[in-house]
């Protein structure tokens, strides 16, 4: 006689840069509201159906993989989140972006990045700047990109920055003596699907 | 709809514990010392007090455990006298003032030992170093053996009491001659019958000791010259290490949150991760395995903790890959300690 296995899984958590930044502020923003999960470590190729010993074996390379510890950086974890959908769907949401790598030039026209995600549809982006040296983010509200004093101190104060636009930002380089790179990640609120992109901008010679 | 966060429901998820949390004072969570260490240039420029060392001056990884020293109320055993600070500091009668009035009543000059009726005007005292004490150390748990025959052990009477006293410094507990060898403590001689040595105070980690009964029953030699510095922290120091055993426990209290995720049997089962579906061309967004069509299933690695802003706070590793599909369940505990 055997017994059911009735237990939960018990994991530690750590707290993330962003996480111990906002525990730091002490302004209540450090409040957890909500959980996802992510499976960035998995090659679903693995996934082998054509094992000898069955159907019960098609996970099994996957199964017995050990996986890395969590990193820190909010921006190297839970990058490919799982989801919600209909039983029947046939096709997985793909994020789309107008701008692909590009290069930024200070005192040079904004750039618009534009996000749409089709085969489900998310109604809001999260549009996440790993670096604030690099560039501002411009919020575009009904057309209109408007970056206010406050929102501007809080780029320059933090280390990255944060946006969420039902469409579309706008960046605008910031100037550098020396030229930088950084990764802007545009993440789709209901989907999860995720698209990261590198942003460089070019040292300002007049600097 | 398609939603990759779900939202905790605070009354049945998230659940707050604190736990007391126990360990070893000394480095690496070490339960006692044998062997103690100080910096030799020491003594002469502080003068009141000796940090000690877990291990040699030349080892670049010791770690100061504790600070052993004398204090005198009126600056005895140290340059310097009452009138002028010129030709010294009197550090002596500063750090008496200071422990006075850190560890006593306000208005309470002078320690009084449950031996002595009379104040004692001079002290030695033990100070854990905080980052080996963290929040502070555990009653009942510590000894610490004078001289090379061991003749005399420290302990503190905590286990002879459940009403501690409690003053401006937090509990106050006899230290007593005994042992806690076997587990228990085991009291040579109670604080009742004139056997108190001083005052052990967990809450700050410090350990006063009365100066006038170590040198009778400990031999640390107090000589208490005038405008003179006598090194008399090193006669305590010179005890200790032929003592060669300090055992001592610290205490932490640990506040925990435990979030429970739960994943229902319809939620969690289609992924982004790029191998779960083509990318490119007319097939873009299809399954790369034909059989997750209508049965889909995910390996959950990660789980995510959010605020409401969608900026993640923590994050947790399940030690392996577990499966999730329109036919499983998980409830995976999350905990995050403070």
């Amino acid at each position: 006689m055997g017994f059911l296995d009735n237990t939960s899984i018990t994991v530690d958590a750590i707290l993330t840069k962003k996480g111990r930044e906002l525990l730091a502020r002490g302004d209540g923003s450090f409040n957890v509201t909500k959980f996802s999960l992510a499976d960035d470590e998995i090659d679903y190729n693995l996934w082998d159906t054509a094992h000898p010993n069955g159907s019960n074996y098609y996970g099994a390379v996957i199964e017995n993989m050990p996986v890395l510890e969590a990193f820190t950086d909010q921006n190297q974890v839970m990058r490919y989140k799982l989801i919600t959908l209909n039983k029947n769907t046939t096709r997985m949401p793909i994020l789309y972006l107008s701008l692909q790598n590009t290069e930024l030039t200070y005192g040079g026209p904004e750039v618009p990045i534009a996000a749409q995600s089709t085969n489900a549809g998310d109604t809001s982006f999260t549009f996440e700047l790993n670096d604030t040296d690099v560039a501002y983010i411009i919020p575009v509200v009904n057309g209109t990109a408007v970056l206010t004093g406050a929102a501007q101190t809080k780029q320059d104060d933090e280390r990255t920055a944060v946006v969420v636009s039902p469409k579309e930002i706008r960046l605008q380089a910031k100037q550098l003596r020396v030229g930088k790179s950084a990764r802007l990640t545009v993440i789709g609120n209901q989907t999860g699907v995720t698209k990261s992109i590198t942003l460089t901008t070019l040292a300002d010679p007049n600097f | 709809m398609a939603d990759a966060y779900k939202n905790f429901t605070v009354d049945t998820d998230v659940v707050t514990d604190r736990t007391i949390v126990s360990s070893g004072i000394f480095s690496s969570g070490a339960g006692s010392l044998t062997a103690f260490y100080t910096a030799s240039t020491q003594g002469a420029s502080s003068a009141s007090f000796l940090n000690v060392y877990d291990k040699v001056q030349t080892d670049s990884t010791r770690e100061v455990q504790f600070a052993c020293g004398y204090a005198n109320y009126g600056g005895s055993g140290s340059i310097g006298n009452t009138t002028k600070t010129v030709a010294g500091n009197r550090e002596t009668a500063g750090m008496y003032r200071q422990f006075a009035n850190v560890l006593l009543p306000p208005y309470t000059d002078k320690f009084t030992f449950n031996s002595f009726s009379s104040a004692s005007e001079d002290i030695f005292f033990i100070v854990m170093n905080r980052a080996r004490m963290r929040e502070k150390m555990d009653p009942g748990n510590w000894e610490l053996a004078l001289t090379a025959t061991k003749k005399m052990r420290l302990i503190d009477d905590s286990g002879a009491t459940t009403t501690p006293t409690v003053n401006e410094a937090g509990r106050v507990f006899n230290i007593v001659s005994g042992s806690i060898a076997s587990g228990t403590a085991d009291t040579f001689r109670t604080a009742a019958a004139g056997g108190a040595l001083g005052n052990f105070y967990p809450d700050l980690g410090i350990i006063i000791l009365d100066a006038a009964h170590l040198q009778t029953t400990a031999s640390v030699t107090t000589t208490r010259s005038t405008n003179t510095f006598d090194d008399t922290p090193s006669q305590l120091f010179k005890q200790i290490a032929a003592g060669a055993y300090f055992a001592a426990r610290r205490e932490e209290e640990v506040t925990s949150t435990m979030y429970f995720c739960r994943a229902t049997n319809k939620e969690f089962n289609f992924s982004n991760n790029p191998t779960f579906a083509t990318k490119s061309g007319n097939t873009e967004g299809v399954f790369t395995q034909t059989t997750f069509e209508g049965a889909p299933k995910t390996y959950m690695t990660q789980v995510g903790l959010y605020n409401s802003k969608s900026e993640l706070l923590a994050v947790a590793k399940l030690s392996k890959p577990v499966l999730k599909s329109f036919s499983r369940e998980a409830v995976i505990k999350v905990k995050l300690d403070f």
